[in-house]
């Protein structure tokens, strides 16, 4: 029953795509669309095609090559990233004067739109990977800092009041009250973190790169190959949604009581657990 | 016992904490200078790593006052920023308002929505570079097409959550459907538009920063990119620190502008705005 309205939903959806291509299609063809500005679907199924099955090399690799460096320059400082950012909140969570007169900075350095320093980035760390790793660190530090934070400090009264009563030690209450109760906010704060990772490593590579998906783009456009930079940008939301699908699963998967059905799930299993052990 | 999450209600007045803010403040930069001065080998690449405060200082100097370079290119980024994000606020909004009113439209617009969402828009910046030119529209499309997001979204998920009370409220007095849209619907999400608004402001500043980055003859970008070509760090510095300034002014004013406009939320302007109204509809209380 679910399975087959999903069927007709997946089919709804993908037959408004296909009118949507169609249609571009057809203008393309006959309505006479400039192919600079909008380059036909077709063209760019080609070079799609081209670039991932038949491996052609641009810029010393393949599409692969290009597409594994920048996810992995995203995840080096995506790690970076939420690592100092996770940190500083933890700090300044429990520290009242790390809070008051540390935090605002990271507050004032967030206001400064982090693509900014990409040319004194670029100046320090040199055209490699390094610079496209610390600018994906730059602009995703501050979700997860400022999310984390939110979050640790939200308070249950009713909460602590139990755990107090039951006589649950410091540490017990950080890991099951306030930790678990921060999660969601975190959870939200490593999304927003992800994407911008991604964007931040993609802008550096417009800066100079030798390889990655950004770099292709730009050379692309450059040569007003307009059906290949579209390729690189379908490659791009590829990616994208890839890695936007990942950070949702493990939400999903972490932040398990944040919907019925996900809690029913969990506690049944640790029922059965229970029953097994008892 | 109890458990150690310092209190976040606590209040001290500002005039306690400056003092030691200040004092922070002040050691940061000595120590930043003195890092400069003793801390490098090298005194060249010292001031290429971290060029002293006091030099980033004059070059702010020199760039807004004695020599005006800075001008040209802050009004430049400037204009490009509010344009894109003003484009990018109305295509937003549209969009989420056509959404929240034709269910069909939103079935058929939530897949495009997740592939935008998911495709770093900022990586379209070579092709408008390319088709648009290195003037002022490359950077005002990119900046639209990366701001329409935060508006689209908060627009929406404001419009979506209905008090429904006051739903059947209007609905008992009743009201046009116009008039609970305008007057429940798009009042209630006012909170949430304001804050898409200023997401959209600061992703827009970013897109004309990469456009700029990329190609073109004047902004903040190109200057900025030039004095790290230079090897002026300090004169860099000094540009990304008015690009802080005035984007931070920019927010305070945008701030302020929140504030008057959704008067409701503040008891007091909530009171003299119905005393205003009042008057004007000739009720003497």
């Amino acid at each position: 029953m679910k399975l087959t309205s999903f069927i007709i939903s997946f089919l709804k959806y993908s037959l408004s795509f296909i009118i949507v291509l169609g249609l571009w299609e057809a203008y393309a063809r006959y309505g006479g669309l400039n192919e600079l500005f909008l380059p036909r679907p077709s063209k760019i199924g080609s070079k799609l095609y081209s670039l991932f099955v038949k491996f052609e090399v641009i810029e010393q690799g393949t599409i692969y090559w290009h597409f594994f460096a920048t996810l992995a320059q995203m995840s080096i400082g995506f790690c970076y990233g939420i690592t100092i950012g996770t940190t500083l909140a933890v700090m300044a969570a429990f520290n009242e004067t790390f809070r008051r007169y540390i935090a605002p900075y990271a507050v004032v350095f967030n206001v400064t739109p982090g693509i900014a320093v990409l040319p004194l980035i670029i100046a320090w760390f040199g055209f490699g990977w390094e610079s496209k790793i610390a600018l994906a660190t730059l602009v995703c530090f501050f979700p997860p800092f400022i999310n984390t934070l939110t979050g640790l400090l939200k308070k249950n009264d009713e909460a602590i009041e139990l755990f107090q009563t039951i006589g649950a030690t410091q540490s017990q209450y950080f890991w099951k009250q306030q930790l678990p109760n921060a999660l969601p906010e975190i959870f939200a704060g490593l999304k927003l973190a992800i994407t911008t990772a991604l964007l931040g490593t993609i802008v550096a590579q417009f800066g100079s790169a030798t390889e990655g998906v950004g770099i292709l783009m730009q050379r692309f456009a450059f040569r007003l190959d307009m059906a290949g930079s579209f390729a690189s940008l379908v490659t791009m939301a590829i990616m994208g949604l890839l890695v936007f699908t990942i950070a949702e699963v493990m939400d999903r998967r972490i932040v398990f009581w944040r919907d019925a059905k996900g809690l029913e799930r969990v506690s049944k299993k640790k029922q059965r657990k229970l029953m097994v052990n008892g | 016992m109890s458990y150690s999450t310092t209190d976040q209600t606590k209040h001290i007045s500002i005039f306690k904490t400056l003092p030691f803010h200040l004092m922070i403040f002040a050691a940061l930069i000595f120590i930043w200078e003195m890092t400069n001065l003793y801390g490098f080998e090298d005194q060249i690449q010292a001031d290429m790593i971290a060029p002293r405060p006091t030099h980033i200082v004059l070059a702010m100097l020199d760039i807004f006052i004695i020599d005006k370079t800075v001008w040209k290119h802050l009004i430049s980024t400037f204009q490009k920023a509010l344009l894109g994000a003003s484009i990018g606020t109305v295509i937003g909004m549209g969009l989420a308002i056509s959404a929240t009113l034709s269910v069909t439209f939103r079935k058929y617009i939530k897949p495009w929505i997740i592939l935008m969402e998911a495709t770093p828009r900022i990586a379209v910046g070579p092709i408008f570079v390319a088709l648009l030119g290195f003037g002022l529209w490359a950077a005002v499309a990119l900046a639209a097409l990366v701001a329409f997001f935060g508006p689209f979204v908060n627009t929406f998920q404001g419009l979506m959550e209905i008090d429904e009370e006051a739903e059947e409220l209007f609905r008992s007095i009743g009201a046009s459907k116009f008039q609970t849209f305008w007057k429940l619907r798009f009042a209630s999400a006012m909170e949430l538009i304001s804050a898409g608004w200023k997401l959209a402001t600061a992703s827009a500043f970013g897109g004309a920063l990469v456009a700029e980055f990329i190609q073109a003859s004047e902004g903040m970008g190109v200057l900025i990119s030039q004095y790290v070509i230079m090897i002026t760090m300090d004169y860099a510095f000094a540009g990304l620190l008015s690009v802080t300034i005035f984007g931070f002014i920019l927010f305070k004013i945008m701030d302020y502008f929140d504030y008057r406009l959704i008067f409701w939320k503040n008891d007091l302007l909530l009171l003299k705005e119905s005393e205003k109204r009042r008057k004007k509809a000739g009720i003497t209380s």
